[in-house]
């Protein structure tokens, strides 16, 4: 039952070319040179070469091939430890020549769907490739306007740059008057607050007498509690009394008070009882300045052209840098006008500045463009600019639990299905096919850092396809995501017909 | 225990907590009975055993036993058992509550023999199975000594430290209030007194005292004074005892506290300990399962090894914590002898082991007995603690170790010859995602060439982890799934864990909730825990009606989408409750009969994989045998399957101590053991993993297991280098099946299990007896598995008979190492240092296959290493690999040996089984002469047949090429 000497068909398990090293009429020699045995040993279920070679047919040797014909389909190798373990290996059966197993030959099967296979494969390559071909044109032209808009971009800069500072020479003239202007105006300001002041106290004061006099009964220039609690006005909690605690609180603590006291101190802490009684005929001056009102409006920037990525800009800090006004500014009513000389200079300085300003926010826009297309023109699109195109395309896909999110030379992304948070799963890292098809696996590094665990990243695998089209997502390890992503960008040339593309494919 | 990124509530605390909590675990001091009996005092014993009370049997024997302090008569029951063994029950003659007398662990009952009284004086009586095997009962102080022919070998209550906690109840409210402050002041002994004497004082009457009420317990334990006492036990006691009251002030006896954890105690102290020693031995081995070194240590400085079933998170090691399993059984060694104890008890127990300097020990009464020990050397002492229970105890009086694991295997059951994939390699995760993941899996391994039997899937699988259901997206079509797996001989193993999701809609809950299945809370509700579905409930095993529920669920029309290829997995079945006291049940949840989960904790795992193994037998009407991996295990746990050591880390020292908790498994029984190869916690590195699949290759049980928050680590997935090393490791495995299953096959008939200490096969030689980094797999196989990191070279133990001239010969270069001692051996990545012994003949399959079912009619090679006489012989066992069928006869059992220039292979019975296998390749190393001629003779044909061979002269390697012998019939080779 083993061993398959003196069958007709020849030396099973090896490819045909490789026959004639197989030669009975001679001792076979171990096809690494290591051992001369008997041809009768070959293929007898006895592993005498250590390579393997003398046991093509059999499961003798543990690191021998068996070459399944599969006539009708691929031909292909088999490692000797499927020979005759019970399961057709081979669409031939031809491997399960001993044990009876029953296998049925399904090559021609299997070569008809293969060829169809591979004839779909091959036009979905060809059509692919048509279309990378597309891709690539855009890419190149892209790349091509890109370089053009940076020239341009850096003219315009240069140019910009000498406005820049050409108005900033200006603004700082007109600035100098207007400091000087604006000095004088506050001390005009400053010296009418102070009178207005200086009126209201004596006014206070006037008023705290008059209500000392009438408080302190006995007119001894002291006020005692006796004289509070006999007030009924004092009455703080409506027991109708005037305790002595309440005369008290209202002597600071103590149980009398001389008029210096008073005024400083027991006249605000009275008065409110006093007006409740008396309907004090002038309303209390506002003893406290109005803190300033905060900023104004800042000053308007014409919105330009804007690009992408607005979110990434914040225009708020450096506006607030142009704000050169004093933060001290009086009250809005007690603000006093300027007079027409000085509003001369201001709005001149003004004026000024905005045009200074307008230079800047340019310059800076400039730059920024600058950046961006430097950026972009670092990214590696391919070595014929065929990726170019998908950059600014985001695709995605739907599991049971959630939709994932990949936008090529950005980033890529996962959020729940149902509801919750995207959560980024990695941004545009490098290329990390293998060294002969690099372009075959996009790298997408430092995601969201997982709960007690690594930054999340995610590996995306390029196929050729037709369309653009994510085709699965997984997290095979924790917090390192895969994609399967089909496109044209990975479809390689065309060669041949779909049968060398059969017959290339497995060996 | 698994962690699981949903479980956040109830095991944050444990969860990310870098190696154990020992604050979840308790501490001897953290466990009353424990302290209590720790602090018992040495000798004198309180107990004295009435001879005069002697009542013989033809084949038992009974003693009353006294405290003669609390003047409470316990019985001693002595019993003869076949093959050299006593038992021994001790209880309470008159107990107020019966004690749970362990089921379950024993096979049968004993076979029991005749008892002999050999000697009757005053002070004491001597019953014997024989003249030689024989125990001296001491009347005062009480105090058993067991002879065999090596002489005196087991002492018990040596040094005094019986002590049995008698039922009793609970006499006063004032003993509640008394414990109850001394447990706050948690106070010394002395202190506990004086403040039992300053409250006894101050309250005139118990009755006053304000209790605050506690449900439980007041309803059992109403306010009674000494009369009534008196009255409710059947057989009162002569004298009320005095000292009662002291005894009662001890903390922690009525109610106990851990953590947030209350113990009702509603039945008060129960427990029991005593000291056993064994004169003449300096090594104890067993009472798994610990991380621990195979030889016990010394515990004096520390806390005593623990036998409580617990799911500890990232286990220490070195420790004698308790872990997920218990078997409490230790053997001693003497120089050349070994006998055992197995201390038959389901209770939380705790075991002191001391090294005893020598002399003073044994008292000058033994020189007296007939036969009698002279004055002990050092020896090792064991001091066992148990909560609740009978007292059981079992004396196996060996005199060799073998015979000391038949004789406890005789006992509580062998291991059923497992399949034949069930010792290949098992591919785990937690987990493996879905059916195509599955797929892609086992794809993969078939790309790399590497040989694959069992794929497994964790508690992911389930709905909602509904055991007994799957996934119905990730594993919608798990027929299509099994079918491919089948189509390459390949088996599925799914996760049943005992713990029952509360989910109204879940068959198995509404079953169990509407048949009282579930263990109860002390309230008589069904009690309700946490654990990986959440809110779960626990199905009682204790209850046959249970058992038998449980075994239905696995029938092919109960668990849908399983195939006769689906074996299974009990987890968590300690049970694990992430909310419960050291994350298991607690102590006073009640069971079917009325038993407290205290007298049976260390049973329940064990029950639930009895009951899954009847159904793994009744689905498939008792034709496959039944693989079943559990965690959580107890004696006798071995009739049912595997055990592995549970959640380990990838951390060199988890690999290390792989190799003594196997070893120490395998000596109490446990012959199928293995730890998750790569370490199931944490992400290991590449070296470390490669020395773990070399080492696991050589272990029992062979399985890689991941935790979910680790990386990917199937060995496909590594560089060519890895692969290549790995995939030969898997492969050394696979060559090896046909010896270990013949290990198998021979630990179902003599108990002996596969992987063995060094000692097991030379028991003579000192040397070996604490060595735990190197072992035997059956006789013939030295195996010194690489456990350090970036090692070049490891010392190797080899030991030898008495002619110092055991030759043993390096499989794979066949250098040959002759002689006792350590050799230092030089390793590479791909070195596994094994070697065989001359003297014996090792079958191997050497055409690697995807499976080991495909290798089913390979062909043989022999190989034949000589001993210095030219000798070597062997065993080879043969069946179908799957079925029952052995039991019928179908099954080939060999001998092979081999001597002066012949060598045979002879059935060894009667079996006989048509297998299609054949001998290749017969190699023979060390023969010092070429032959000329070689011929081979098969049984029943005349035909002498002359062999091709092959003779390297250098290395003295014969390979005789091809010699075509059936197995089975019986042949011969001739050498001319």
């Amino acid at each position: 039952m083993y061993g398959i000497d003196g069958v007709d068909l020849g030396i099973d398990g090896i490819v045909m070319f490789c026959a004639t090293l197989y030669d009975p009429s001679h001792d076979f020699t171990c096809l690494d040179g290591s051992e001369k045995i008997p041809f009768s040993y070959i293929n007898d279920d006895y592993c005498d070469c250590k390579d393997g070679s003398d046991e093509p047919g059999t499961s003798a040797c543990p690191n021998g091939m068996f070459f399944c014909r599969n006539i009708g389909y691929r031909s292909h190798y088999i490692p000797s430890s499927r020979v005759n373990d019970g399961i057709c290996d081979c669409c031939d059966g031809s491997d399960e020549w001993a044990t009876g197993t029953n296998c049925t030959n399904n090559c021609y099967e299997l070569g008809a769907s293969a060829r169809e296979e591979a004839k779909e494969k091959h036009d979905i390559q060809q059509r692919g490739y048509q279309l990378k071909l597309q891709y690539s044109e855009q890419g190149k032209q892209s790349r091509k306007e890109k370089q053009e808009k940076f020239e341009i971009l850096q003219r315009e800069r240069s140019e910009i740059e000498a406005v820049k500072l050409e108005r900033e020479a200006l603004k700082e003239a007109a600035e100098i008057p207007e400091k000087e202007a604006l000095e004088k105006h506050r001390a005009m300001e400053e010296e009418i607050r102070s009178q207005r002041q200086a009126s209201e106290k004596q006014k206070r004061d006037e008023e705290a007498l008059a209500a000392f006099e009438q408080l302190d009964s006995n007119q001894d220039g002291v006020l005692t509690s006796d004289e509070i609690m006999a007030k009924p006005i004092f009455d703080q909690n409506g027991d109708g009394l005037v305790s002595e605690e309440e005369a008290k609180f209202f002597l600071s603590g103590q149980t009398e008070m001389t008029r210096e006291e008073f005024l400083n101190t027991g006249f605000v802490l009275m008065k409110p009882y006093l007006t409740h009684e008396e309907e004090v005929a002038s309303p209390p001056p506002s003893s406290t300045v109005t803190p300033p009102a905060e900023g104004g409006e800042l000053p308007e920037i014409p919105e330009g052209e804007t690009d992408e990525e607005e979110e990434d800009f914040d225009h708020g800090e450096a506006d607030h840098d142009d704000r050169t006004e004093d933060s001290e500014v009086l009250p809005v009513e007690e603000t006093l006008p300027y007079d027409p000389e000085t509003q001369k200079i201001v709005d001149e300085a003004k004026a000024a500045r905005d045009a200074y300003n307008e230079a800047d926010r340019r310059l800076r826009e400039i730059e920024r463009d600058l950046k961006n297309i430097e950026d972009s023109m670092k990214n590696d699109y391919g070595p014929e600019e065929e990726f170019s195109p998908l950059h600014g395309h985001c695709f995605e896909f739907t599991d049971r639990e959630y939709t994932y999110k990949f936008c090529p030379f950005d980033y890529a992304s996962q959020r729940p299905k149902h509801g919750g948070s995207e959560t980024r799963l990695g941004q545009w890292g490098h290329w990390a096919g293998p060294e002969n098809n690099k372009y075959s696996i996009m790298m997408l590094e430092k995601g969201v850092q997982c709960w007690n665990g690594p930054q999340r990243s995610c590996k995306v695998h390029f196929t050729c396809g037709v369309d653009n089209v994510i085709m699965s997502a997984s997290e095979p390890n924790r917090c390192e995501y895969e994609m399967n992503f089909v496109t044209p960008t990975a479809c390689a040339p065309p060669t041949g017909s779909p049968d060398d593309l059969l017959a290339h494919d497995e060996l | 225990m698994r962690l699981n990124r949903n479980c956040l509530f109830f095991i944050l605390s444990f969860c990310y907590v870098k190696g154990v909590d020992k604050g979840n675990f308790k501490s001897c001091e953290q466990s009353s009975f424990c302290k209590r009996h720790r602090a018992t005092r040495e000798t004198p014993s309180a107990y004295i055993a009435d001879l005069k009370s002697l009542s013989l049997h033809k084949e038992r024997a009974f003693i009353d036993v006294i405290n003669v302090e609390a003047n409470i008569p316990l019985t001693l029951e002595i019993i003869a058992l076949h093959n050299y063994a006593f038992r021994i029950k001790i209880q309470e003659k008159n107990g107020l509550r019966k004690r749970y007398q362990v089921e379950n662990a024993l096979v049968r009952e004993p076979e029991t023999a005749p008892i002999i009284l050999l000697e009757k004086k005053d002070d004491h009586i001597v019953l014997g199975l024989d003249a030689v095997n024989r125990m001296v009962i001491q009347g005062n102080p009480f105090r058993l000594d067991l002879f065999n022919k090596d002489g005196h070998v087991i002492t018990m209550n040596g040094r005094g430290m019986f002590k049995f906690e008698h039922y009793r109840t609970r006499k006063t409210l004032l003993g509640k209030a008394i414990s109850k402050v001394a447990e706050v002041v948690g106070s010394s002994g002395s202190l506990t007194h004086r403040l039992a004497s300053w409250i006894g004082n101050l309250l005139s009457s118990p009755e006053e005292i304000p209790m605050e009420h506690n449900p439980e317990t007041d309803s059992q334990i109403e306010p009674l004074d000494a009369e009534e006492v008196q009255q409710t036990s059947e057989e009162p006691p002569a004298e009320v005892p005095v000292n009662n009251d002291a005894e009662e002030t001890e903390p922690g006896m009525w109610e106990e506290d851990y953590k947030s954890h209350h113990d009702s105690k509603p039945y008060g102290p129960s427990s029991f300990g005593v000291d056993l020693s064994f004169p003449g031995s300096n090594h104890v081995y067993g009472i798994p399962e610990h991380a621990d070194s195979l030889a016990l240590r010394d515990t004096l400085n520390g806390d005593p090894y623990r036998l409580y079933n617990l799911d500890v998170f990232e286990y220490e090691l070195w420790s004698p914590m308790a872990l997920y399993g218990a078997i409490p059984f230790v053997m001693a060694k003497g120089k050349e002898g070994a006998v055992g104890v197995y201390w038959q008890n389901a209770a939380e127990t705790w075991v002191d082991v001391r090294d005893v300097p020598g002399g003073g020990v044994v008292s000058s009464l033994m020189k007296l007995v007939s036969g009698g020990a002279s004055e002990p050397g050092p020896h090792k002492e064991v001091h066992f603690i148990s909560e609740s229970g009978l007292m059981d105890v079992f004396f196996l009086l060996g005199p060799g170790p073998k015979d000391v694991l038949q004789q406890y295997t005789g006992l509580t059951g062998v291991t059923p010859l497992p399949q034949m994939f069930a010792i290949a390699y098992h591919q785990c995760r937690w987990n493996y995602n879905d059916q195509e993941d599955v797929q892609f899996v086992h794809e993969n391994f078939d790309k790399e060439d590497m040989p694959l039997d069992v794929i497994w899937l964790d508690i992911e699988h389930t709905d909602n982890k509904k055991y007994f259901t799957w996934d119905p997206i990730k594993f919608s079509d798990s027929l299509g799934m099994m079918k491919n797996l089948s189509d390459k001989g390949r088996k599925l193993v799914t996760i049943v864990d005992p713990h029952i999701k509360r989910d109204s809609n879940y068959f198995i809950h509404k079953d169990c909730e509407a048949n009282g299945f579930y263990i109860k809370d002390t309230n008589g509700k069904d009690f309700e825990g946490w654990c990986w579905p959440g809110s779960s409930s626990y199905p009682d095993f204790f209850n046959p009606a249970v058992r038998e529920y449980w075994k239905e669920q696995y029938a092919f029309d109960k668990y849908h989408g399983t195939t006769k290829d689906v074996y299974i997995w009990n987890d968590m079945n300690e049970p694990s409750v992430f909310n419960g006291p050291e994350v298991t049940m607690h102590k006073d949840k009640l069971h079917h009969g009325g038993w407290e989960h205290r007298d049976v904790h260390n049973i329940y795992g064990m029950l639930v994989v009895d009951s899954t193994f009847q159904g793994l037998m009744a689905r498939g009407e008792n034709k496959l045998r039944p693989f079943i991996l559990s965690r959580s295990f107890f004696a006798g746990s071995q009739r049912y399957g595997a055990i592995w050591t549970g959640d380990n880390g990838a951390e060199w020292g988890h690999l290390q101590v792989s190799i003594p908790m196997v070893l120490s498994l395998s000596i109490a029984g446990m012959a199928f053991t293995g730890g998750d190869v790569g370490g199931f916690f944490k992400n290991p590195e590449t070296d470390l993993l490669i020395r773990w699949y070399q080492a696991g290759a050589y272990q029992p049980f062979f399985r890689a297991h991941a935790h979910e928050q680790t990386r990917r680590r199937e060995p496909y997935l590594y560089d060519e280098t890895t692969k290549d090393i790995i995939r030969q490791a898997i492969r050394q495995r696979y060559a090896l099946l046909p010896y270990w299953y013949t290990l198998f096959y021979e630990n179902e008939k003599t108990g002996i299990p596969p992987m063995r200490p060094l000692w097991l096969e030379y028991p003579k030689d000192s040397d070996t007896f604490a060595l735990d980094d190197v072992y035997l797999l059956g006789d013939s196989l030295l195996v010194r598995p690489v456990t350090e990191s970036k090692a070049t070279s490891v010392k190797v133990y080899f030991p030898s008979d008495e002619s110092a001239m055991t030759i043993w010969y390096d499989v794979e270069t066949y250098e040959t190492f002759t002689g006792r001692g350590y050799k230092s051996i030089e390793v590479d990545m791909y070195k596994i240092p094994v070697f065989q012994r001359g003297g014996s003949i090792i079958p191997k399959k050497l055409r690697p296959r995807r499976s080991s079912v495909l290798m089913q009619h390979d062909p043989y090679t022999l190989v034949v290493a000589l001993d210095e006489e030219g000798k070597a012989s062997g065993t080879l066992y043969i069946d179908d690999g799957e079925s029952f069928d052995y039991r019928e006869g179908k099954y080939v059992y060999g001998h092979l040996d081999y001597q002066r220039g012949k060598l045979s292979f002879r059935f060894l019975d009667a079996g006989r089984y048509s297998d299609a296998s054949w001998v290749e390749r017969i190699i023979v190393a060390g023969l010092r002469l070429k032959p000329h001629k070689i011929f081979a003779q098969i049984q029943g044909t005349k035909d002498h047949v002359e062999l091709d061979f092959k003779y390297e002269a250098k290395m003295h390697i014969l390979t005789i090429r091809k010699p075509k012998l059936p197995m089975n019939y019986e042949w011969h080779l001739q050498f001319y």
